[in-house]
């Protein structure tokens, strides 16, 4: 899942690295465009134009299976329904220009109402309800006569030139075919270039920490899927004019979606190039073992693509892109430039911090989880930069308040509502809308997105803020300084220790700019140095005028830290104040401890 | 009345097949939770595997059930020891999909490659022959099947519930570190169950060998009808399979006589999506408890 062109590149080296990518993949796309018109072979110009579709193809399914990580199996749904769009309308006297796009409104509408409902499946799931949508596609393809010709296929009449995309020479279908590849990869590489690539993909990795980053995860994907049905359908339509003939059971074919998913696995799952890598070289072998061999060697060819799979899945699961950026990457040098790398110490005032109005109230909650009671009447007023501290032993519940907090569980009763930017209070009901309203979360359990480095996962909350790319990268580089993840920029995230990690579930959400911060256990697990630091960051959080709520159990930060503290235990908050005075309430010692240490 | 009821018993004898394949894919599915899109290719291998035997030496096609069954056990395992074993702790699940459609893809053209895309018809030694059963007619194969299929959904239930090894079996699918720590050996569980799946599958294609032709693409229908009834019936449950594979029977029997029998499969796979979508623990499925702790 490395994608080389993404890093923007600090060394010089890495940027003469990528540049050098970057002109071999020149190299490759311009001989595929030279070679079959230097060699003027039909066959070769065949397979050449077989290759350039299969790479448009699976650079298009790329954008679902790859970036979205949605395991499509049925993509031939979209690549048949343009091809029969435009078969249909060219009998009809419309142009396939024309047709293609009218090919892709269906797709777009067929791939929206197919997923929508799917997206809630996960992993084998999905995929096998592409692969039902598609066996439904293609019955209805054979039984509605009138309109496909049913078993017995269509032809399209033969009308010559452009304006038909049928020609007696191979050349033009060259370029249409080449032309439509370099659209394709076009889009892939803005989408993963952009706002919207960092979204699917965090999306893909971890998605309740893409929803509390204010990530629409819904519509990205509806948003993907849409791009990718359109692409499909375009060169599908493109493709049926070079066949001449279609029919239900080769254009909404599994075997046909199966070898679109794997060119783009054998390539490098998710990467912009990986697609057409693989279709480079795997095309060939087919269309060799198809026009060469012949029929004594019918199934060869799927065999060979059968085992290479294996092989792949095996041996070089990131594919050839993984296996290329391993080599290129020789692995990086220490970034020396970061002299800091420390939590920006913070000239602490010792004037007593501001507490304003309230910005977040929470009223009589309650939730169940079948029999069991897990929060019971809690109600409780965050002030503006104050910090809250939510205590207790554990599973009396916090994490689930928490839930509540942030719109990922719906209480049974009870309202959380929160202070807008705009002076009005709002009652918010999911993730999305919380993180609109500036309110950002953390979790017990740190979900980085693995597949991004320290940086894109920051980035991903600067998001929030920022469209541009740059301004994002801008916002992240200096939350992540703050943070003392300066020198780990480029590092994957996974490499990080638990304390890193931790801080970068805190830098991922500060770059969100939050007015509103739940922490959950931040300082869980990281060693005594970690946690001074992580007190001393908190407060530096709060100076700049953000409220806190933490759960927290380590209690010399708790005590440090907390302007206020809430007492909960079984559910039910048992006490709530100033710290010192908290802690001493036998109720609480009670809840902790038990009864005798109460009774001490 | 006499045509509804020879639907209905068709669209039974039906579900007995399907039930019999569908059984060892539920168990892959539940224990190993790998989805074997392989599975089909399985079948495709027992079928031409009896039909080689058959057609070889001579035998009744029930009695090559004594070979098929071992050496599709042994190809099972083989399967789950060098081909998944090793991605089973892949971060991406995505590629264990590809693991088996590979496998699958690879199979399939070997079978073209030998036995090329003409159908082997297995001798049917008088499997075929009609047996009045009441108002209804049914082949004589087909009962077989479906007693069989009974048979051994009721023979692997006793199986997963009252040994010691089905113990282990079901401990490892529930919770596979707190089966480790118990002493079971999770790895060899593994293997043993892919073994036991690919078995069951071997057992069906001796007996439904006899009835169709094989081809090397037979098992792709078979294979997505069994999704479907796995999924029906909910993930790893060996009755429910049964169940949702009689149901799926008679739905298909019902709606190729009342809708028009081009549109079948629609209606299955559309049955199929329905549930998937709205209910995709299966109908008699358990709900897999929600971690509440971490969204």
């Amino acid at each position: 899942m490395t994608d080389t062109t993404l890093k923007s590149a600090v060394t010089p080296a890495r940027i003469g690295r990528h540049r050098l990518g970057l002109i071999a993949l020149g190299l490759v796309l311009a001989a595929l465009f030279v070679t079959p018109v230097v060699i003027g072979d039909e066959f070769v110009y065949h397979i050449f134009i077989t290759i350039c579709i299969f790479a448009a193809l699976s650079t298009a399914w790329n954008i679902v299976g790859g970036y979205a990580g949605q395991l499509s199996l049925g993509h031939a749904i979209f690549y048949g329904i343009g091809a029969y769009a435009g078969v249909i309308l060219v009998n009809m006297g419309i142009s396939p220009w024309i047709g293609m796009f009218a090919g892709a409104a269906v797709a777009v509408v067929a791939a929206v109402v197919v997923s929508y409902p799917c997206f809630r499946l996960h992993g084998p799931f999905f995929a096998l309800a592409t692969i039902a949508f598609l066996e439904v596609f293609r019955v209805l393809a054979l039984h509605f006569r009138e309109l496909t010709g049913g078993a017995t296929g269509l032809m399209i009449p033969l009308k010559i030139g452009w304006e038909w995309m049928v020609f007696r020479e191979r050349l033009p279908a060259l370029i249409i075919a080449f032309g439509m590849l370099l659209v394709c990869l076009g889009v892939a590489w803005a989408i993963r270039s952009r706002r919207l690539g960092f979204h699917l993909i965090a999306t893909r990795e971890r998605e309740s920490a893409a929803r509390a980053a204010g990530v629409g995860t819904v519509k990205v994907r509806l948003f993907a899927v849409a791009v990718s049905a359109a692409l499909s359908a375009m060169v599908g339509t493109f493709h049926a004019m070079y066949l001449t003939f279609i029919e239900p059971s080769s254009m909404f074919s599994l075997q046909l979606s199966i070898q679109i998913a794997m060119f783009a696995l054998i390539g490098g799952i998710g990467t912009v190039w990986g697609p057409l890598l693989g279709a480079v070289l795997l095309v060939p072998i087919t269309e060799f073992a198809r026009g060469a061999l012949g029929a004594e060697a019918i199934g060869l060819h799927g065999f060979v693509y059968g085992v290479v799979l294996m092989l792949v899945v095996l041996f070089m699961p990131n594919g050839i892109m993984g296996v290329l950026a391993r080599f290129a990457s020789g692995r990086k040098e220490a970034a020396g430039d970061e002299p800091d790398t420390h939590i920006a110490a913070v000239a602490r005032t010792d004037v007593a911090p501001q507490i304003g109005d309230p910005v977040l109230r929470v009223e009589g909650l309650q939730k169940h989880f079948g029999g069991l009671h897990v929060t019971n009447d809690v109600s409780f007023t965050l002030r503006e930069g104050e910090i809250l501290g939510l205590i207790g032993p554990n599973g009396a519940g916090k994490t689930t308040v928490f839930n509540m907090l942030s719109g990922f569980l719906k209480p049974d009763q009870g309202s959380v509502t929160l202070l807008g930017p705009d002076g009005e209070w709002h009652e918010p009901g999911n993730p999305g809308d919380f993180a609109a309203l500036g309110l950002g979360r953390t979790f017990q359990i740190v979900q980085p997105f693995a597949a991004m480095t320290v940086e894109e996962n920051i980035m991903v909350g600067a998001f929030h803020r920022y469209h541009a790319v740059s301004d994002a990268r801008e916002a992240a580089r200096e939350t992540a300084h703050r943070m003392g993840l300066g020198r780990y920029l480029q590092d994957e995230a996974n490499s990080l220790t638990v304390g890193g990690l931790k801080r970068l579930e805190v830098a991922r959400v500060m770059a969100m700019k939050p007015r509103v911060l739940l922490l959950d256990e931040v300082m869980a697990g990281i060693n005594r140095t970690d946690v001074k630091r992580a007190v001393d960051l908190m407060l530096s959080i709060r100076e700049t005028g953000v409220s806190i709520i933490a759960i927290e159990h380590v209690m010399q930060a708790v005590m440090a830290l907390s302007d206020r503290v809430v007492v909960l235990s079984s559910g039910e908050i048992i006490a709530q104040g100033d710290p010192q005075e908290v802690v001493r309430d036998p109720h609480v010692i009670e809840a902790y401890l038990g009864k005798e240490f109460a009774d001490a | 009345m006499q045509t509804f009821l020879q639907i209905i018993a068709n669209g039974l004898m039906l579900g007995g097949l399907f039930a019999i394949i569908a059984v060892g894919l539920t168990l892959i599915f539940g224990i190993v939770k790998v989805v074997n899109f392989a599975h089909g290719e399985f079948l495709m291998v027992g079928m031409y595997l009896t039909y080689l035997l058959t057609t070889g030496i001579g035998v009744h096609p029930y009695a090559t059930a004594a070979a098929v069954v071992p050496i599709l056990f042994v190809f099972g395992a083989v399967t789950q020891r060098l081909l998944i074993q090793p991605l089973m702790h892949a971060r991406d699940e995505h590629i264990q999909i590809f693991a088996t459609v590979g496998l699958s893809t690879a199979l399939m053209n070997l079978a073209l490659l030998i036995f090329g895309a003409d159908i082997a018809n297995t001798p049917n030694h008088g499997l075929r022959s009609q047996i009045h059963l009441g108002p209804v007619r049914i082949l004589e194969g087909q009962l077989w099947i479906f007693l069989a299929a009974i048979l051994l959904v009721t023979g692997l239930q006793l199986f997963l519930a009252r040994t010691n090894t089905g113990r282990a079996i079901r401990a490892t699918a529930q919770n596979r570190a707190a089966a480790r720590l118990m002493g079971i050996n999770d790895r060899f569980i593994y293997v043993l169950t892919f073994g036991i799946g690919a078995a069951c599958v071997g057992f069906g294609s001796a007996l439904i060998a006899p009835l169709y032709p094989t081809s090397p693409t037979i098992g792709t229908y078979f294979v997505l009808i069994a999704f479907v009834i796995v999924v029906l019936g909910g993930l790893g449950s060996i009755p429910g399979a049964f169940f949702g594979a009689l149901i799926i029977g008679l739905v298909d029997a019902l709606s190729g006589f009342y809708i028009g029998s081009d549109l079948r499969e629609a209606v299955v796979f559309g049955i199929f999506l329905v549930i998937l979508i709205l209910k995709p623990s299966g109908l008699f499925g358990t709900r897999v408890s929600q971690s509440h702790v971490s969204p």
